[in-house]
Order: C-alpha cells, then structure tokens, then sequence
C-alpha cells in the first residue's frame, strides 16, 4: 500500500532541469533509497518533498491526506542540517517537537527519549556550536523523529560521516526501519544495499532504474566474463566489440570485462581468439554483474 | 571644571560593564570571525563602540 | 502554548543569548545619558580647551530643557538607528543563508509566523532599550537642565518611537528578501539616511513622510503639538510600516528555501 505517491515531479531552474518527470510510490513501512550521483537531482527532489521548493510540475500525494499541508506527517534532515548553534541540543529538539505541536510536556519527554535513543544524551545539556559531525548528525536524525512522522525524508544522511560514524548511523536506520517508513538519498551504492528494501537510481533529474533490492540484483544481472591479460591488445578489443553475443567491453590496462548475452557462445569463440590472437591470458573467469556494475553503468552510459 | 561624578559614574558603570561582558565572551569563545587579538583591541580601545561591534560581527552566530 | 509565541519566546531567547537584552539598552541609556552631560558641561569643556583669546567672555546660553530631549532624538537618529539595523539586519537573512530556516519550515509554522514573530521580537526589544534611553535622557536633562512636561515628553516618545519602529520594519523587510546581512545593512542605513535628509530638505512635497516623525516628536516635546501635517504622517508611517510587513511576508511566501 503506498504511502506517498509521487507523479511526474518536475523541477526547472532558471538555467537547467534538476528534475525531470520523476515518480515514486513510497510504500508504508518500506525503507527507499534514492541513489544517484552528484548533481543527479536527489536534494531537489527531496526538497520538493518538504515542501521547500515548488515543483513546476506534478503531484505529490500522501494517503488519506487531502490537505495540501502535509509537513506534520513529514520528518526532514536535509543534506547540511543546519541548528541554531547558542541553543543545546535538547532546546532544540524541545524546540521542534513543540513547532511540531506537542505539548510542553509531552515535548521534554519525547526529547529526553530520543536523546537517549540516538546516544547524545550526555551532551544534552551543551550547546550545538560544542558538538562533532556525527553529533549533529544524530541531533539532526532526532528532529527528524520528535514528532513520529508517517514519513522520514533523509537526505545522504551519512555522506559526510567517517567510517565508523557512517556505521553508526546506517545501524541507526536499520533501527528505525521498523518503526516508520523511511526515504533516504546516497550516491553510494553500499549504503543504499545495506538498509534500503527499495531503490530508485536517479541520473540527470530522471529516473533510470527502480525496482526491490532483489529484484534489481535478478533482473538485471548479466552474464560476464573478466579476464586478465599480462598486455593489452587493442586488434582484439576492437574485434570483440564486433561479435553479436557481446554486450559490452570495458578494458583497463590488466583486464578485460565482456559482458555477453549468450555464455556457451561467448567462451566458445573467446577461448579461440586467445588462441589465434596469442593473448597472454592470466585469468579467466565467467561470473555474473554486479549491482555495482548495473549501478555504475547506469550513471555513466 | 567641577563634575558631578554621581551623574557620571552610571555612564561609567555602563561601559565597564560592556567591555567587561565582552571581554570575558571573546576569551571564553573557542571561535571569532577574525583573530581574537583583534577583538580583545577593539573592545579596549574603541569606547563604548567597541564591545557593540564585537557583539554584531565578532561573535560567530 | 501557541505557535506564534513559541518562536517568539524562541526570538527573545536567542536576543538573550546573543547579549542584545544587554547591550541595546545600553547603548540607547548611554546616548540619552550623555546628551543632556554634554549639553550641561559644554562651557565648561571650551573654557578648559582654552582656544579663547585672554579676557574674553564665554557666553554659551545652556538651552532649553526640551531642546535637549530634541538633541537626544538626534542621537537615537545616528547611533541609535545605526545600532538597531544591526542588530536587526540578520534576522531572517541569517537564518535563511545558514538553512536553520528550511528545518523549521519543514514543520507546519506558517511564514507569516515566523516572520512577524522576529519582528514583534525584534519591535520590543527595541522599545525597551529606547524607553530606557528616553528616561534616562528626561531624568538627567530634569537634574541637570530643566523640567519638560509630561505629557509633552511621553507624547514625543511614542511619535519618534514610530520612526524607530519603522527603521526596524524596513531593516526587517530587506532581511527577509536578501540573503546576505552585509548588504541588507547598508541598504537599510542608506535608505533610511536618504528618506532622513528628503524628510527634511522637501518638507512640503514629503509632508508624509515618516522622515518628519522626529521633527514632529522635536516640536511635541517643546510645544506639546506636532509640526504641519502631522497627523497626515503619523497615519501615514503606521500604514507603510504595516505594508512593509505584509509585502516582506508575500515576497518570503514566494521564496524558495535554498542555501
Ligand atoms: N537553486 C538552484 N538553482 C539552479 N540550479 C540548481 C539549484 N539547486 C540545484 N541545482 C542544479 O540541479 C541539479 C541537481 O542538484 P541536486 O538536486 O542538488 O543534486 P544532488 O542532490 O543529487 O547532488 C544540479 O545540476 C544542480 O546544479
Ligand atoms: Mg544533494
């Protein structure tokens, strides 16, 4: 059942479309991950979302909510979440949690809570400008929270964390995952691997790929074959690329990556090609793509 | 000339409680938009102004 | 408690914190402190100075009472505004270029909340430290000079307060459509100056103006009545102050949050 659905979200700038007929069906209780590079169109996508920006098109529904205003069902971290440094954390988070329209209470509560569950609770009481990055991080994950959003809209929530504060947050997610449904952007493949039940890959403003985790590592995993070479024969290379059962050939100095439509075929005639060509073969190794494969392939073609 | 230092010294008071204030906010702050000696001058030397401009621009928000 | 005062108390809190509660007063006591000083030791002052050749008479009349209150308008129009557009100028530039504004605005505040918070804000902390000036100005100029009467002093201080009110809601209005403090001061200090010496140049063309509120509140102190048309620019300045707030809220309802 879907939650949110999202049709033909456009978004022009004065110079360029950062966003280009994108539609998303966020189902309850799901985790999506909105994964694409740099400049691909996620902040903007998710801006519109939080109702920061206007899209020049579409619509954005959320269930059961006809009213336009649908920010209190919604909790946002955006890309560079930014606090009011004289504050402390657990102002701040009182602070949002009563925007939010919890009573006064209730908000204190909530706050001492979240601190708590987020791990920063023995820095409640010192003001923000004193805290690390992955401190507000978690600060930012708990405003997010404080009013229990039908929706949590984190945008690259760990990209600009360390290795370990990375883990600590993805752990987080993981955490959250059961409770709430969550869409969170990344340029990173793994990150998106690790917790995400969803993923739309997103290039240019566009689109390009969608589908359940499982579905994208079955359905578009193609058969390849790497080989390693001791030289680089460029003859050959430009040979393979002739052949009907290759789908495509991607060289670096050392090794060879073809991936194939038909494997007997394709082993047959290569293994006959390192004969007549004389290649001085190291490796050679048929397996099957990778999502990181599908992933950098479908933001670079 | 014959002041009435009772009529002044609240202006006074006023000054030093500025510059006292704003002394001890630039020592104690671990960061200022521009270098701390700087500020701790301007606090000294330019009169009452001079903790004001600390106050608006010194301090990081 | 409701939303709208919940990012006001928010407002004052950050005033607090910043020291404004502290230093605006102080600034605005120490101008009203220091006019009717300076005005009561001023021949003194030249006498010690001592440019006067050998012999010659002093002869400085100390000037009325209401003059120096006048004066201190004077001041609170140099310093005064100067101090208050800075303080005010980056009341909602800061927040929209630093993005504390998109994370609040993600939740169901309304614009037009959180703009008239800040500057309801803004408007009290600017009446208390004024009213602390004024009184200390009155209360000297009492002591050291000479009476003025009450009402005349009161009525004075709400009609150049009304200035005062509308330097904040223009400095306010310009913070709201630009993103960067630095040119929303100087072009709040330059408007301000140029609608000042317009005010006063063109007294008939901009009998309008709120540039002639302190000439109005200078002649309310000494005669207990506002100069020509003043009741034309009291109402005047009230309705462009309440424009500039309604305008700053359309223009930030059509802004987009970007950082
Ligand atoms: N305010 C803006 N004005 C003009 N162009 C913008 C603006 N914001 C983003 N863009 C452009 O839109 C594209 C998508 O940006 P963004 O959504 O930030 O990408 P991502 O978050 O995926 O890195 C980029 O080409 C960017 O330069
Ligand atoms: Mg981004």
């Amino acid at each position: 059942m879907s939650l949110v659905t999202v049709t033909d979200l456009t978004k022009h700038f004065a110079d360029n479309t950062a966003v280009n007929n994108v539609s998303l069906s966020i189902d309850k209780g799901k985790c999506i991950a909105l994964l694409g590079p740099n400049g691909a169109g996620k902040t903007t996508t998710i801006k519109m979302l939080a109702g920061l920006l206007k899209p020049t098109f579409g619509t954005i529904q959320f269930e059961g909510s006809e009213e336009r205003d649908y920010r209190n069902l919604i909790g946002y971290l955006p890309q560079y979440p930014a606090f009011y440094r004289w504050m402390t954390g657990k102002e701040y988070l009182v602070y949002a949690a009563e925007l939010s329209g919890l009573p006064d209470g209730e908000a204190k509560e909530k706050a001492e809570e979240l601190l708590k569950m987020m791990g920063i609770e023995e820095a409640a009481k010192r003001r923000i400008s004193t805290y690390s990055g992955g401190m507000k991080q978690r600060l930012g994950l708990a405003q997010a929270m404080i009013h229990d959003p039908k929706l949590l809209i984190l945008d690259e929530p760990v990209s600009a964390l360390d290795p370990v504060g990375r883990y600590e947050v993805l752990e987080m997610i993981r955490k959250l995952k059961e409770k709430t449904t969550i869409l969170f952007s990344t340029h990173i493949l793994h990150d998106a691997e690790e917790v995400s039940d969803d993923i739309y890959i997103i290039r240019n403003g566009e689109i390009v790929l969608s589908g359940t985790l499982q579905e994208l590592q079955e359905e578009h995993q193609q058969p390849v074959i790497v080989i390693e070479t001791a030289e680089k024969n460029e003859e050959w290379l430009g040979q393979l690329e002739t052949y009907a059962f290759v789908a495509n050939v991607a060289s670096t100095r050392a090794e060879i990556r073809i991936e194939v439509n038909d494997v007997d075929e394709a082993r047959n005639q290569i293994l006959k090609d390192i004969l007549s060509f004389n290649i001085k073969v190291k490796t050679f190794k048929v397996g099957y793509t990778s999502l990181e494969d599908l992933f950098i392939k479908k933001v670079t073609e | 000339m014959d002041l009435n230092w009772a009529l002044i010294a609240p202006v006074i008071i006023l000054e030093f409680i500025l510059m006292i204030v704003a002394l001890v906010d630039v020592i104690k702050s671990d960061d200022t938009n521009g270098p701390k000696w700087l500020w701790v001058l301007v606090i000294l030397f330019i009169g009452f102004l001079g903790p004001i401009l600390y106050f608006v621009i010194g301090r990081k928000r | 408690m409701g939303q709208w005062f919940i990012l006001f108390k928010k407002e004052c809190m950050e005033s607090w914190r910043n020291y404004k509660w502290l230093w605006m007063p102080s600034v605005f006591l120490i101008l009203g402190l220091m006019q009717p000083i300076t005005t009561y030791y001023l021949p003194d002052i030249l006498a010690t100075a001592g440019e006067l050749p050998e012999g010659s008479e002093i002869s400085i009349p100390i000037p009325p009472a209401p003059d120096v209150i006048a004066a201190t308008f004077g001041q609170f129009s140099q310093i005064g505004i100067l101090v208050l557009v800075l303080a005010s100028m980056g009341i909602v530039a800061g927040e929209r270029a630093s993005g504390t504004a998109s994370m609040i605005l993600a939740r169901p505040v309304s614009r037009f909340s959180f703009i008239s918070a800040k500057w309801a804000a803004m408007l009290l902390l600017t009446w208390l430290s004024y009213l602390v000036g004024y009184a200390g100005s009155w209360y000297y100029t009492f002591l050291l000079i000479g009476e003025v009467e009450a009402t005349n002093a009161i009525g004075a201080f709400f009609v150049y307060g009304l200035w005062l009110t509308f330097a904040v809601t223009l400095t306010v209005f310009f913070s709201t459509i630009l993103k960067n403090a630095g040119i929303v001061a100087f072009l709040s200090i330059g408007s301000l100056l140029v609608i000042s010496a317009l005010s006063h140049t063109l007294t008939k063309l901009l009998a309008w103006s709120p540039g002639r509120l302190s000439v109005h509140a200078s002649s309310i102190v000494s005669t207990g009545e506002g100069a020509d048309h003043f009741f034309l620019a009291l109402s005047v300045s009230i309705g462009i102050i309440i424009v500039l707030l309604i305008l700053a809220y359309y223009l930030f309802k059509q802004k987009e949050l970007v950082e």
